[in-house]
């Protein structure tokens, strides 16, 4: 019993300790400006106001990353779970001379650590014409999100039966037809789980965007918030949990939708033995 | 319907030869079991007939057609596969309507077409449900429903009944039996059982370490196989298998083993002698009465027969079998006496090739036992 207790509170004082800075977020960006640095602090806001949210909408360029996040997230997303499906799908279907090593230098380029890739990477972008750019941020996110995705969708992949291929090509499908119609329904739940982390990944991603990113029409929540709120003399405490609320919404709503999709679907018993 | 052959088809990755120059010639409408143990080939040939491999070198040909570079949809077959390779996310309905959906079969005209096969494998009740509600034989059902919605050139089937338990094995067994007679469609049949291959077959290609070894019906696999190996992996329980010397003296053959000496009946012109290998079928023994004194080793009742694993003095072991209620306990001395007629003679070696006819029947032919010179009977003829 006592065990019992003392591994509940254990628990809840790891929940509390996670949850607090989220609650503290929240609070904060409904606070007025006036009752902000009150002591002893309210933990909960005697007055409720939503003033910090308008002021971010309407009187900054939050829209704009907003945005320029939402494109380059997305676009991103595509592009790694398009490369890695179709990756994965080679790396275990077809066999050819180097297979494995070749997965393994995608694993070895996952491992470097960016800060050595970021100058060599902004200098080839230079060179492309392509700094400053949404663009240029898709394919620096593709480099580092494709090598995880692909070893993640490999082992999903892997755990699609190949009968499953070799009956839809018996019954008269193309190879095509086959990985459309078979594999791919088969990998939804590898491919959302992969598209949710490669979206994150890009959503939450800061260093890159600060190197090679410098003009507000480009930039992203994470620089763009930074830049804006934060500067060495002030921080507007306010406004940033009120943009921090706003960045995580469509986490957490991208999240519930799938939540079930993650976990829906393993397993399916199509194959005996 | 069309016939199937393989011409000098050889299948190879790298140094690894897993089919090694198979010539295999199926009749239209015959039913042909590929049989051997795991590693044999069998699948590799299947899937090289199905297109899901390629061969390395030789000629396949499907109804007189070269199929080598032809897709597997393209060629007419349909397969069901040891794992029944159900698509997990569609219902039964669509399961089974899919080779159709592929090769252009107008919506309208599929339904009628599952109805008819789902009512043929009494599917109906099932075809909304998805595979994973259904039972293995349920499965296996689908699976079977899927390759005959079509009215292909060939059925191949990898090792449909494995998963089934065997009260259902035995039931879907004659069920394609059946299904065979009513379509006389070809059909490929691939099987590591032999009592599968045995009862189902019209012809049994048996395979070992990718080299065909015999290609024959049923019975004459059973009475005359062609080498040691085929010997030895079909009937149950195997055929003794006895290595020993082959001699010939004053025109009489005969096979000494330690412990035992058989006069065999006359073999054709040409037969050498020195080492060889005698097979004789567990129910070739008799005992009770007989020339060779032997020990009981074993006994197994399996209720309708009773199997008898004797010792010879020499230390060789023999099986039989008897009709059950032969009251022998292990231990026990008892004479026996092996049908000589009805012996099979092989060359040395594991693979060694037949050496004698086949016996004409299960009548005695004129041959003869004896035992052993350094037994009691020394020298005296028999």
């Amino acid at each position: 019993m006592a065990r019992r207790v003392l591994f509940n509170l254990f628990a809840w004082s790891i929940v509390l300790a996670v949850a607090f800075p989220l609650f503290w977020m929240i609070v904060t960006s409904v606070k007025p400006q006036f009752e902000l640095f009150r002591r002893p602090p309210t933990f909960l806001p005697d007055t409720v106001t939503f003033e910090h949210y308008r002021t971010l909408l309407a009187r900054t360029n939050f829209m704009i990353y907003f945005r320029n996040s939402v494109i380059l997230s997305t676009v991103t997303t595509f592009v790694v779970v398009f490369l890695a499906t179709l990756g994965a799908y080679s790396l275990v279907r077809f066999r050819y001379r180097g297979r494995e090593s070749l997965a393994f230098l995608v694993l070895f380029t996952y491992l470097l650590p960016s800060v050595v890739l970021i100058i060599p990477l902004y200098l080839m972008l230079v060179s492309l014409g392509l700094s400053n750019t949404i663009l240029s941020l898709v394919i620096a996110y593709t480099t580092f999100a494709l090598p995880y995705a692909l070893w993640l969708l490999r082992s999903f992949m892997a755990g699609v039966p190949e009968d499953l291929e070799s009956a839809a090509l018996v019954d008269g499908a193309s190879r095509l037809g086959a990985f459309r119609d078979v594999i791919l329904p088969q990998l939804l739940p590898g491919i959302i789980s992969t598209a949710l982390f490669t979206f994150i990944l890009s959503w939450n991603e800061y260093l890159y965007a600060l190197v090679l990113v410098n003009s507000d029409g480009a930039r992203p929540l994470t620089t763009g918030v930074m830049s804006m709120l934060i500067s060495a003399f002030n921080i507007e405490w306010s406004l940033l949990m009120a943009a921090s609320v706003m960045m995580s919404v469509p986490l957490i709503v991208a999240f519930a939708f799938l939540q079930s999709y993650l976990t829906r679907g393993f397993g399916a018993g199509g194959v005996k033995g | 319907m069309a016939d199937v052959e393989f011409r000098k088809v050889r299948k190879a990755w790298g140094k690894v030869v897993g089919v090694a120059d198979l010539d295999l010639s199926i009749r239209a409408g015959e039913f042909v079991s590929l049989l051997g143990p795991s590693g044999c080939g069998k699948t590799t040939t299947l899937r090289m007939l199905a297109g899901l491999e390629f061969p390395t070198s030789g000629e396949i040909r499907i109804g007189g057609r070269t199929v080598n570079d032809l897709a597997p949809g393209q060629r007419d077959i349909a397969m069901v596969f040891q794992s029944y390779a159900l698509y997990p996310h569609m219902t039964v309905e669509e399961n089974i309507a899919y080779p159709l959906k592929k090769r252009g079969v107008p919506r309208g005209e599929r339904g009628p077409m599952v109805a008819r096969v789902a009512e043929m494998l009494q599917l109906g009740p099932l075809l909304g449900r998805k595979p994973r509600e259904l039972s293995g034989g349920q499965q296996q059902r689908v699976a079977l429903g899927r390759a005959l919605v079509r009215d292909p050139k060939v059925f191949l089937l990898d090792e449909p009944l494995s998963n089934l338990d065997a009260k259902l094995r035995g039931h879907m067994r004659a069920e394609l039996v059946e299904l065979h007679r009513r379509l006389g469609r070809t059909m490929v049949y691939v099987t590591h059982d032999q009592l599968e291959a045995m009862t189902m077959s019209d012809r049994i290609a048996i395979l070992e370490g990718g080299v065909l070894q015999q290609f024959a019906p049923p019975q004459e696999v059973y009475r005359e196989p062609a080498n040691r190996f085929v010997a030895g992996f079909i009937g149950t329980p195997s055929m003794n298998l006895i290595d020993g010397q082959l001699a010939q003296t004053g025109g009489r053959w005969r096979f000494e083993a330690p412990g035992l000496a058989l006069e065999l009946p006359a073999l054709p012109p040409g037969t050498p002698g020195g080492e060889a290998c005698l097979g004789l079928r567990p129910e070739h023994i008799a005992f009770g009465s007989g020339p060779l004194e032997a020990r009981v080793a074993l006994v197994e009742e399996t209720g309708h027969e009773t199997i008898v694993v004797v010792e010879l003095p020499g230390g060789l072991r023999l099986t039989g079998r008897t009709a059950p209620g032969m009251a022998l306990r292990p231990g026990e001395a008892l004479r026996i006496a092996p049908d000589a007629a009805q012996a099979h003679l092989f060359a040395a070696g594991p693979s060694g090739r037949r050496l004698n006819a086949p016996a004409a029947g299960p009548g005695r032919a004129a041959a003869s036992v004896s035992v052993p010179a350094s037994a009691a009977h020394a020298g005296e003829p028999s």
